[in-house]
């Protein structure tokens, strides 16, 4: 009997060991989870999960912020690491930490859900409960002031309502309710670009929860949020924008949708570009002529392009990705990363910390395939997440009786 | 741009994750470009010069900015 446990729990241990997480760019502040604070130009692999991770469960999900890293584990349990000198790791100090570390404060919820921004961080619960920490003088943390938090506090504007999901921008916050259509989405922080959507007048900023405007008849099911952007796919894969506009268009106040006839599943904001994926596994993006995120601009006529009248944003193809579906999409500040369905990384956009894991610091306007040193194969399942300087990828072996 | 009073600079939050920083003697000597330190990027700092010459705190919170990255 107790052998048979033994062997158990050995399997078990040897399953888990399979996952690998690797991180490269910007790494100053010990958001690579290297345990150094230098930029890395190439994927670095961490060090197997539990012996880097102070948690025994596989980790489900990364939030990458401005320089800070929130991880979920798949029992709901959280980590976080990098800068943390607003409070934003929540560990109930102000300081940076080199390695992950739980954050003890949520250990009696089972967290679902998490979101990192420039320098504040959100958390959901399975009960629907949202909590927030890190700097609040935009009132991004939607406490009713400005103050900053360093460790989680319960946001009791939604004590009576149900949270799914948490988005957190530069200095601005999203809230996605649980089911039902209409009313769901909430915004608080600053809102000087438009990226609280909550008024067709210009919100400097709210620290306590508003809706959003004219989205009560459309079921939202997922919610993005990053630099002063914010975005919304319906369950019919329309996407909507509001905040700072793309590519030099005016700031949109209220949640506009894109007038497309493509249905996208996925969406990613970056600080002047966005990315959607289709249900085809095709990649579009939005604005991106900084730093070569998306780069045949100067192929291109800019006048025909962005005409001085356009009020929109010109929704482009993401050029080379045409022979492979798109899987998974990221984006950081200025750089993007995509995992196609034969489990490659590819990354393009601003590289100069090396973001972009090609060893070497150059900007790339197509996307270049990363190289992770693993054979790429089905068995296995990849995820990307950018930060605004940073990358990581977790490679998570597919487990059959698990799916 | 926010007083960052750790760095005694005004600060605005760069793509790579650190701050593009200017400090009040560099904004009374005129300067407009607030560097990052940690790459190659800046921006211009739109100001009023005077609200730093009459060196008056109630003033310098009227910072505006108007980031331009530049490579």
């Amino acid at each position: 009997m107790m052998e048979q446990q033994n062997d158990n729990e050995e399997k078990q241990e040897e399953e888990e060991e399979v996952q690998k997480i690797w991180s490269w760019g910007a790494g100053t502040e010990g958001q690579l989870g290297t345990g150094r604070l230098e930029d890395e130009h190439l994927p670095q692999l961490l060090l197997h999960h539990s012996s880097l991770l102070p948690c025994s469960d596989p980790i489900s999900h990364l939030a990458c912020g401005g320089a800070h890293v929130i991880a979920l584990s798949s029992g709901g349990k959280v980590l976080t690491w990098g800068r943390g000198t607003s409070g934003q790791l929540g560990h109930g100090d102000m300081v940076n930490s080199l390695y992950p570390k739980v954050v003890s404060s949520l250990e009696n919820n089972f967290i679902t859900h998490v979101s990192a921004g420039w320098s504040h961080s959100g958390f959901v619960s399975d009960g629907g409960c949202v909590f927030t920490c890190g700097d609040g003088s935009f009132g991004q943390l939607g406490h009713g002031d400005y103050r900053t938090h360093c460790s989680p506090v319960r946001v009791s504007y939604f004590v009576n309502k149900h949270v799914e999901q948490i988005a957190c921008g530069m200095r601005h916050s999203l809230v996605l309710l649980k089911g039902g259509s209409g009313d769901q989405i909430y915004a608080f922080g600053s809102g000087k670009r438009g990226q609280l959507g909550i008024s067709k007048d210009k919100v400097k900023s709210i620290s306590l929860p508003e809706v959003t405007y004219g989205l009560e008849d459309v079921k939202i099911v997922s919610i993005a949020a990053n630099g002063d952007h914010s975005a919304a796919l319906s369950v019919d894969g329309c996407l909507y924008t509001w905040g700072r506009g793309f590519s030099g268009t005016p700031d949109v106040q209220i949640p506009q949708s894109l007038p497309s006839s493509l249905r996208f599943t996925v969406v990613a904001v970056g600080w002047n570009h966005a990315l959607a994926l289709t249900g085809e596994g095709e990649v579009f993006m939005l604005g991106g002529n900084y730093h070569g995120v998306l780069g045949d601009l100067e192929k291109m006529s800019p006048a025909k392009q962005f005409p001085a009248d356009s009020r929109e944003a010109i929704l482009q193809k993401v050029p080379g990705l045409n022979d492979i579906k798109t899987v998974q999409i990221a984006a950081g500040a200025e750089h993007s990363a995509v995992v196609t369905e034969n489990g490659e990384i590819k990354a393009w956009g601003w590289g100069e910390h090396g973001q972009l894991g090609l060893g070497n610091t150059c900007d790339q306007t197509s996307p270049q395939a990363v190289s992770l040193s693993h054979t790429p194969n089905e068995a296995t399942a990849f995820k990307v997440y950018c930060g605004s300087g940073f990358t990581f990828v977790i490679m998570t072996p597919c487990n059959p009786s698990q799916t | 741009m926010e007083w960052n009073s750790e760095l005694q600079a005004y600060t605005y939050p760069c793509p790579c994750g650190d701050l593009f920083q200017i400090t009040k003697d560099e904004l009374k000597l005129g300067e407009e470009i607030a560097r990052c330190p940690s790459c190659s990027l800046y921006i211009t700092v739109i100001y009023n010069l005077d609200d730093f010459l009459a060196d008056s705190k109630t003033n310098n919170n009227n910072t505006p900015s108007q980031p331009i990255a530049v490579a």
